[in-house]
């Protein structure tokens, strides 16, 4: 790997400011476990001339809760979310989503922050430059995309124009399904943004002095009934071919309340709005959840190799929909 | 583009299996860069040739040790980043004073659990950090505290008896 | 059957202490001092010419010791026939090797790469077999026109099988109750992928001597094959423990030749070790295999004629293509028993990372494509597969020709009783309801069950020579060039000489595999092992002690057939008591070598048979693999674990899960391999196995000293067809491409069409 310039910074204030300073040639490592093969396989035009090692800041790596909100720090590991009992007990979704990343190793180091953060899976954006140099595509500065007449049967099935990679993050799904918010430091200040608005068909909205402190979860509903669910080839290491997070609140068998979130399906994770909105009022039963999975694939435009997400999302929405009707843990396996 | 000028003169400290270690920053031949992974500087600078690099891409687990007694992957960490951590790789399993081994190496010999034996430091680092934190697992917590050692021999079914034959009974299913 | 004190016993491997411990010294834990890094610069481009090439600033980086283009290497050639150079001014698949440097870092060597600058002048490429074959189609060699592989005839002798004709196919087909036409393809290339990357170290002494240390499945085969390439005189080459092969690390020239460029360039020893994208990207792969079969068949399942064209894509180059051809051909024979042939092979270049030596050996590639075909026939006239298989696998007595071209008859056993134990342990009379049709049906989730077979008559192949050396302190040392690569078969030929010479095992040794020390020894492929390796260290070991009990015979003063030689002692048979040690008779002055050699025998086929459950979900498109059982019957088992170890082993390295999830994929506007890293590229992990049972028998075969034969190579062969008949019956509809991911089941279900293109 070749090298760069290393700094261990003590502050966010710190972070901000050098990534101000040098004007994109910085880069933030909080688990690496994402940045570290960008750097081994140079897929980026431009090499980072610095690391920012943000492990060493205190306060980051905190999961509490008040009587509205559960504050999970950015530099949180996954296996801390996937151990944490107040995870456990108000959102269990996220810990599907968390236990569902990559491997034990993986989870022990990666941070919730950097997998909201990690840079997309498509396998044009990260070809290697080892083998006959990387690929410049619509993402990197180039003027198309590889993947629309190529190998796409992982990338985009709606949302997609210019670029179509998908968001690789399963906390960005969980925590849209969860309706979270993130904070956001940067050099003038900090804002925060919901997780939902966080994507960009091309990234993120973080400036480049930006980085996410910390992710903010509206206290669920204590019985409304959560569900993820991630469709992979393997259980581990794989990222989603096409997930699926709901939240459903079912009062006396109506459905009161509903947020369904897909994920690896666009460059966004993606609100099914319209089955959402279909499914609010609703009896829940097992035709109601096939015309809502319909719903939620509209507007979807697959390409040549990967019409199957279409048919895989269509399941999950389901398969998601009917899990809140049936008994806590009755299907067993679903994906 | 800004940096701290004195870099080159900063050292490292970091502690593996027991012993504290030293390393100057810098880009000489003996020196670590920022840029070194902790299994880099495992194998070329410590000679502890044990920890395997399969992937180089934190997939395959042949790289396994332990960082404060948690399984992680030494190719995605930078060993700058490794300051005062306590690592402890499969050099430093057993008993360096009577040079008697862990029970699982010895489970791991007397199952056969291995072929070819390249991934196999991985695996069993990952498995001595499942058993650390949870000595009576079952049969499946095994085989998922391992989903992330790649094994091409095909050596899991006995590579799971081994770690169950040293699991405390009472998880056991 | 006879108690041995080792055979048959679970003993702990030589090597097991040095494994757990981390101790065992890979390639890549090896260093020599003084040494440098080797690093490869590979085309961006799938075919072009290099029409400049300035390696100035390489050169001039501090730490660079040797840059290496088409214009300085020595002109070393290497494939079958040789027609590949290390360094051409052509590139025919993207990671093609274009510059090679020797610097004294890796980091070094990777910045030194890209300060090379390359001018090219793309050329059209060509990745499909049959486009390839178009009379306008781009050609990578000129000696190869319509890139067809000539025919090698010398690889197994000037007979060497490449195709298999005899009979009469018309006559056959006009016999035939119903005929069956049909293609499949097993193109999915998959990577064997051994967890180790390919890697060597290489030194000069002088010009012309040469030590390679490598991770080689055949470390001597180095030797005899390559350092008259190099014009070594003598090339010493002296293999590392192996971390994985399966076959693929053994006729690799593409590592150890331009090591040997490197290191002869800069004047020091030079290391190359690819990354893992290399090896998944630029390293071989299995062959791509596609049939185009016509099957005459009776109403009773006999096969009356079998026509086909077996389109082999051997990719950039052949590395040993008509190898696996003549013993793919040899095997589709050991399994049909069929009159009439016309099964015409042709092995295709074409621009994408070549294809080479991968477990199964050609036969697994043809079988995968072959199985499906002749199952439309069986389809047809509603057999059960297994017993198609039980009727038509070789049987003592009947005759197939061989890769040398000759015609063998089998001498072995019959396979029969294997067949029917795996059956039952399976449950396949309750499970099998028919073709294309499932076990059980539970909501979305079918079931479905599949079998598959495969044997070679190679576990007597090829020459194995050994020596068994006696020390008077009571030790024997085995003199073999037998690399460890995983099977334990070091330990096990210990346990074979210890048997013999009824030594406590931790008094066997054997050589480092190092050929200025050891004999003749082609390496552990093709299963043999435990029969052609096996038997020649049991020569060397009964050689051995022929000679010790004539010595010790003069102390004793009796015919050597009286003495009985027990834990380094000697005595009068019946009187135990009476013992002397070894060195009472040799002296301290005096060691005995014995010598074996192993002579080829194609009479003995080893046989397997997977049966596979699957479950797939016709709303996802998933298959999961539910259970496998194995069959074989082995003569005697050598040791129980590695046995199962290798059974095991037929999931992995390219095996069943190239039916399931395994593939190379591959761009074909840019000729790249899309997936060169172990996210992308799939592989099966601890946290999803199947139930997994195997049935050994231990029928024993005479000619072995102890009655064994060996299976390892040929375990996960059987397995890819076996999934892909299971799904079958699972959905109801014929599949016949692989690997059986999402898309494929739910096009195959009618549930996906095929979209239109859209986008720029």
């Amino acid at each position: 790997m070749k090298t760069f310039a290393h700094v261990n910074a003590g502050s966010v204030d710190e972070v901000t400011n050098l990534l101000a300073q040098n004007q994109g040639k910085a880069k933030i490592n909080a688990g690496g476990t994402d940045l570290l093969g960008v750097l081994k396989h140079r897929i980026l035009p431009e090499y980072p001339e610095m690391l920012i090692n943000i492990k060493k800041i205190t306060g980051l790596n905190i999961i509490e809760a008040d009587e509205e909100w559960i504050r999970i720090g950015a530099l949180t590991t996954l296996v801390e979310i996937v151990k944490s009992p107040l995870i456990e007990k108000t959102c269990s979704l996220l810990k599907e989503a968390a236990r569902s990343v990559a491997s034990p190793q993986i989870r022990n180091i990666a941070t919730i922050g950097g997998n909201l953060c990690q840079d997309t899976r498509c396998w044009y954006y990260r070809y290697p430059d080892e083998i006959g140099g990387m690929i410049k595509c619509f993402r990197k500065g180039g003027k198309t995309c590889p993947a629309v007449a190529g190998e796409n049967q992982y990338h985009a099935i709606m949302g997609a124009k210019k670029c179509f990679a998908v968001c690789p993050s399963d906390m960005a799904v969980a925590l849209t399904a969860l309706g979270a918010v993130c904070t956001l430091a940067g050099v003038k200040g900090v804002r925060t943004i919901a997780v939902e608005e966080l994507y960009t068909p091309l990234g993120n909205v973080l400036s480049p002095d930006e980085m996410i402190t910390a992710i903010h979860i509206p206290k669920p509903a204590p019985d409304a009934k959560q569900t993820f669910f991630k469709f992979t080839l393997r259980k581990p290491i794989d990222f989603a071919i096409v997930s699926a997070a709901s939240i459903i609140t079912i009062d006396k068998g109506i459905c009161t309340d509903v947020r369904i979130v897909l994920g690896a399906v666009a460059p966004t994770p993606v609100r099914a709005l319209k089955a959402e909105e279909f499914l609010k009022g609703k009896a829940l039963s097992e035709e109601i959840a096939d015309q809502a999975a319909l719903l939620a694939m509209d507007g979807a435009k697959p390409l040549a190799k990967n019409a199957y997400k279409l048919e895989i999302a269509k399941t999950l929405v389901k398969r998601v929909v009917k899990d809140s009707v049936v008994t806590v843990n009755s299907l067993n396996d679903p994906v | 583009m800004t940096t701290t000028q004195n870099l080159s003169y900063a050292t490292i400290t970091l502690t593996v299996n027991g012993e504290n270690h030293s390393f100057i920053l810098g880009e000489g031949s003996h020196e670590v860069t920022p840029s070194h992974t902790l299994a880099h500087t495992l194998r070329e600078r410590l000679g502890l040739t044990g920890t395997k690099v399969s992937c180089d891409d934190g997939a395959c687990g042949c790289c396994t040790v332990q960082m404060d007694g948690k399984a992680v992957n030494s190719c995605l960490l930078l060993t700058v980043e490794c300051e005062g951590k306590e690592i402890t790789t499969i050099e430093g399993l057993g008993d360096p004073v009577t040079g008697t081994i862990d029970p699982l190496q010895k489970s791991f010999i007397d199952h056969t659990a291995f072929q070819c034996g390249f991934c196999t430091p991985g695996i069993i680092m990952s498995a001595k950090s499942l058993l650390t934190e949870n000595p009576a697992p079952t049969r499946d917590e095994v085989k998922e505290s391992l989903a992330g050692n790649f094994c091409r021999c095909n050596s899991h079914y006995h590579v799971l008896d081994a770690v169950m034959a040293v699991a405390r009974k009472g998880g056991n299913k | 059957m006879k108690e041995y004190r080792y055979i048959g016993k679970s003993t702990p491997r030589k090597d097991a202490l040095d494994i757990v411990t981390g101790k065992t010294k890979f390639i890549n834990d090896l260093t020599v001092p003084n040494m440098l890094y080797g690093k490869v610069l590979r085309s961006p481009l799938p075919h072009a010419l290099i029409k400049s090439i300035d390696t100035a600033e390489a050169k001039r980086l501090p730490g660079v010791k040797a840059v290496l283009t088409y214009q300085d290497i020595p002109d070393w050639m290497a494939g079958f026939p040789l027609h590949v150079r290390v360094l051409d001014s052509k590139v025919r698949y993207v990671g093609d090797a274009v510059a090679l440097v020797a610097a004294e870092t890796e980091d070094i060597g990777e910045e030194a790469l890209r300060l090379i600058k390359v001018e090219y002048e793309p050329l059209p490429a060509v990745y499909d077999v049959e486009e390839a074959r178009q009379p306008d189609a781009p050609q990578l060699y000129e000696q190869f026109p319509g890139n067809l592989l000539p025919q090698e005839r010398r690889m197994f002798g000037p007979h060497t099988l490449q195709e298999v004709v005899t009979g009469d196919v018309d006559k056959g087909l006009a016999e035939a109750d119903f005929i069956i036409k049909g293609t499949c393809a097993y193109e999915n290339i998959p990577n064997p992928l051994p967890p180790e990357p390919p890697g060597v170290i290489a030194s000069w002494e002088g010009t012309d001597a040469l030590t390679v240390w490598s991770a080689s499945q055949g470390p001597h085969m180095f030797k005899v094959t390559l350092q008259r390439r190099m014009g070594a005189t003598n090339m010493q080459s002296i293999g590392s423990p192996v971390g994985g092969s399966y076959g693929s690390k053994y006729m690799s020239w593409q590592y150890v030749l331009p090591a040997a460029a490197l290191a002869k360039a800069a004047g020091r020893p030079v290391k190359l070790y690819y990354g893992k994208t290399e090896h998944l990207a630029a390293f071989t792969v299995r062959l791509g295999s596609r049939i185009h079969g016509q099957v005459g068949m009776k109403k009773d399942g006999s096969v009356t004629a079998l026509s086909a064209d077996w389109l082999v894509n051997t990719g950039a180059f052949s590395e040993i293509t008509q190898g696996m051809v003549a013993v793919g051909c040899g095997e589709a024979q050991l399994m049909i028993r069929c009159p009439n042939w016309n099964f015409r092979p042709q092995m295709v270049c074409t621009n994408r990372t070549a294809s080479g030596q991968v477990r199964g050996f050609g036969g697994q590639e043809l079988k995968c494509a072959l199985i499906p075909i002749l199952t439309m026939g069986l389809e047809k006239a509603g057999i059960d597969p297994v017993e198609f298989f039980k009727k038509n696998y070789v049987k003592p007595g009947d005759g197939y020709y061989w890769r040398d071209g000759k015609w063998w008859v089998c001498n072995g056993i019959d396979y029969t009783p294997a067949i029917e134990k795996g059956a039952e342990t399976f449950g396949w009379q309750e499970k099998w309801q028919g073709w294309l049709k499932p076990t059980s049906i539970n909501g979305a989730k079918r079931r479905g069950v599949g079998v598959g077979v495969h044997g070679n008559a190679d576990v007597g192949e090829d020459i194995s020579e050994a020596f068994v050396r006696l020390d008077s302190n009571g030790t024997a040392t085995i003199y073999s060039g037998l690399a460890e690569h995983g099977t334990g078969q070091r330990s096990s030929i210990c346990k074979m000489v210890a048997e013999i010479l009824q030594l406590p095992l931790d008094r066997v040794f054997v050589t480092p595999t190092d050929s200025s020390v050891n004999p003749f020894e082609i390496g552990p492929v093709g299963s043999r092992g435990t029969y052609a390796i096996g038997s020649a260290v049991i020569a060397a070991a009964e050689d051995a002690k022929r000679q010790l009990l004539e010595l010790m015979a003069q102390k004793f003063k009796v015919a050597p057939e009286d003495l009985e030689t027990q834990d380094g002692m000697a005595y009068v048979k019946g009187k135990p008591e009476a013992k002397i040690p070894w060195i009472k008779g040799m002296g301290y002055d005096r060691t005995i070598m014995g010598h074996g050699r192993f002579e080829p025998d194609f009479t003995l086929p080893n046989f397997m048979m997977i049966f596979t459950e699957v479950e797939v979900d016709t709303e996802t498109g998933k298959v999961d693999l539910i259970r496998v059982v194995g069959a074989t019957d082995v003569g005697q088992i050598i040791d129980p674990p590695s046995l199962t170890n290798q059974l095991n082993g037929c999931l992995g390295s390219a095996g069943i899960d190239s039916a399931l999830f395994e593939e190379t994929v591959f761009d074909t506007r840019l000729g790249r391999v899309m997936n060169p890293n172990m996210i992308d590229y799939k592989w099966r992990t601890f946290a999803e196995l199947p139930e997994m049972e195997h049935e050994i028998l231990e029928t024993p075969f005479p000619s072995h000293r102890f009655h064994a034969i060996g299976v390892g190579e040929i375990t996960p062969s059987p397995g890819p067809s076996a999934v892909l008949m299971a799904v079958s019956n699972a959905i109801g509809v014929r599949m016949a491409d692989y690997p059986l991911t999402p898309d494929k089941i739910l096009r195959a279900l009618g549930k996906v069409a095929n979209a239109e293109r859209r986008g720029k």
